[in-house]
């Protein structure tokens, strides 16, 4: 049996392999560099703001209390359709109520105590989420990047036929290209099981809006929660006749007594205020994937039951592992920093994949030298910018332009990239015209 | 429940060990196909154990562990190659004309939109008749909706790349094919 591929199809294979990396280019090397740096969301939230009140963990009368002050604070503003309370946690031990218009640390005590500001963090979620773009529109593209991460993987694959066999070749300080090209191809090699699951959790997670857009319009009239309610769970039955504040105190009671090795973390209020309330628990299990079971109660902290992401349909438990498994959220602070290193290798394959194919260019004599500075300005302007989104969090507050900062500075940075080669190139050309 | 430490210590050393073995055989000057036996039995034994205590938790630590081992094993590589010069391959990938050559505009954007933007179509309808197919073959209903939901950017990578590999007349056929599974999906109604 031969295994290994024809000559024409490991040349097609290269072609096809370049063309969908330097499609997605400066795009997949941004999603990257910013899912690196998103592993440590937590944590860049704690930096934030170090000095927001923390706890290992809140009593329910706390928590109820705050909930109440929240709503409190809230009339005379457009009800909100869910609040949501963030109990503490190991890499984030805060309670933090959200609400649709504002986000406030809760103290120990249950008193509302300042606004959260996390906006550098979220600058970031955004970046990689939607690279800022509108959600639907930003969220697809990188849906579609994750897609061609998936193909670039099997070009790649099937373009290096001896890409396993060389998979501990790495000939770092040799010259003539040699060095780029092995640690594209060795570093590509050692993430491929990260980078196969990462990049179809991300296309996945990207792609589900249109997806379920598709289902929706053919099998449930256009209504795109019933093709998630399956999965997910469904919405309550509204009802916006008035209602006392639900009990959630006793629905973190319930858990407490029924479920102590569940880690709470985030109780949800479904239209607080109205008749038609639920309260929601997430919890998450230990040595599981899934980002958490949900946990209904209704607005007197009766339990009502669970939607089965933790022990229900496989469907269920698959699609609630998709976010764990992407974020690297479920194995603490050692997962975390593979997850970086990880993440930094796929960033440097990304990076050094349209170093690769303009270096062979140059060779065969095609030097692109403004084309080679844009990559230079893409490559290093993208983390220079980042630096200088932080530097403004420090400096200006958490009020600070990211997203313009960020995209303003590295179009700078590409752009300067390219006017000092051409100033190097007409420099190189001056003596020539004048001989 | 959680899985006992040991057991998932266990899949991590021999996550560990496959990929030591397979730096060794990899070295030797001849193949040897007991040692490259040895090397994947053991990363293939480290995620059966680890799937049978921990589940696809376990099977995620496992691999993970894989990889650092293989990572650190790069790092000592890079940090004792020899300085040098060897020829590098320099296979033209055909992304951009040379000098001289047509720029083929109109192709290269036909080539686009095909693969990216009818690709992305004729993904979904994929994934639309898996979902039909699990519904048809007892699947709950959640089941069949993360089928499709799992199945559309899987198939969307594969499909793109054997498009990229096709030539034109075949990359259409491709289309064809799967945009008319739909055509049965719908006439049974499950869609």
């Amino acid at each position: 049996m031969r295994l290994v591929p024809h000559a024409d199809t490991v040349k097609r294979a290269l072609s096809a392999h370049a063309a969908i990396g330097l499609l997605g280019g400066a795009l997949l090397y941004l999603v990257c560099l910013s899912g690196t740096l998103l592993v440590f969301y937590q944590e860049w939230q704690r930096f934030e703001q170090p000095d927001a009140p923390e706890m290992t963990r809140i009593e329910p009368a706390a928590a109820q209390r705050a909930v109440e002050t929240m709503l409190a604070s809230e009339r005379g503003k457009p009800a909100t359709t869910h609040l949501y309370l963030h109990l503490p946690v190991e890499h984030l031990p805060r309670a933090t109520i959200t609400t649709d218009h504002e986000a406030v640390h809760v103290d120990q005590r249950g008193n509302l105590v300042e606004p959260e500001e996390n906006l550098w963090s979220e600058f970031l979620y955004g970046l990689h989420y939607t690279l800022n773009l509108p959600a639907l529109v930003g969220i697809t593209i990188v849906g579609i990047l994750g897609a061609m991460m998936v193909a670039l993987a099997i070009s790649g694959l099937v373009a290096h036929p001896r890409i396993f066999r060389d998979a501990f070749r790495l000939r770092a300080r040799q010259s003539g290209g040699i060095a780029l090209s092995d640690w594209h191809n060795r570093l590509s090699v050692w993430t491929l099981p990260f980078t196969l699951a990462i990049a179809i959790t991300g296309a996945i997670i990207g792609l589900a809006t249109v997806t379920a857009y598709a289902i929706a319009q053919g099998q449930y009239g256009g209504d795109l929660e019933a093709v998630y309610a399956p999965i997910f769970g469904e919405e309550g039955e509204a009802d916006p006749a008035p209602a006392p504040v639900p009990d959630v105190a006793a629905a973190l009671r319930y858990m407490e007594r029924e479920y102590p090795q569940v880690e709470l973390t985030y109780a949800v209020i479904h239209d607080p205020g109205t008749a038609g309330q639920h309260v929601q628990m997430v919890g998450s299990h230990a040595q599981r994937l899934i980002f958490g079971e949900y946990y209904a109660f209704d607005a007197a902290g009766n339990f009502e039951g669970t939607v089965g992401l933790a022990d229900g349909e496989i469907g269920q438990q698959a699609a609630a592992s998709i976010y764990n498994l992407h974020f690297g959220n479920y194995g603490g602070l050692p997962v975390k920093v593979v997850y970086a290193i990880l993440g930094l290798a796929l960033t440097v394959v990304s990076a050094t994949g349209v170093y690769i194919w303009l270096g062979k260019r140059r060779r065969r004599g095609v030097d692109e030298p403004r084309l080679r500075a844009a990559w230079h300005g893409v490559v290093w302007g993208a983390p220079g910018a980042l630096v200088l989104t932080l530097l403004a969090r420090l400096t200006i507050g958490n009020q600070a332009p990211f997203t313009a900062i960020f995209w303003i500075g590295l179009a700078v940075a590409v752009a300067g990239a390219i006017a000092l080669a051409a100033r190097g190139e007409s420099r190189v050309l001056a003596p020539e015209l004048s001989a | 429940m959680t899985a006992p430490a040991s057991s998932i210590l266990l899949a991590a050393i021999a996550a560990i060990a496959g990929v030591a073995v397979l730096r060794f055989a990899w070295s030797k000057a001849r193949r040897s196909a007991a040692l490259n036996g040895l090397g994947w039995l053991l990363l293939l034994a480290a995620t059966l154990v680890a799937a049978q205590s921990a589940g696809a938790w376990g099977i995620a630590i496992a691999w993970l562990c894989a990889s650092v081992a293989a990572l650190a094993i790069l790092a000592v590589a890079a940090a004792t190659s020899p300085r040098g010069r060897a020829s590098v391959s320099n296979r033209r990938v055909r992304m951009l004309a040379e000098a001289g050559e047509p720029r083929q505009i109109a192709r290269r954007i036909a080539t686009f939109l095909i693969v990216v933007v009818a690709g992305m179509a004729a993904s979904i309808a994929l994934g639309i008749a898996f979902r039909a197919i699990a519904l048809g073959a007892g699947w709950s209903e959640a089941d069949a909706n993360a089928t499709a939901f799992f199945a559309v950017p899987v198939i969307w990578g594969i499909l793109s790349f054997a498009m990229l590999m096709q030539e034109r007349r075949a990359q259409l056929l491709t289309l064809a094919i799967s945009g008319l599974t739909l055509v049965p999906v719908y006439l049974s109604g499950a869609w």
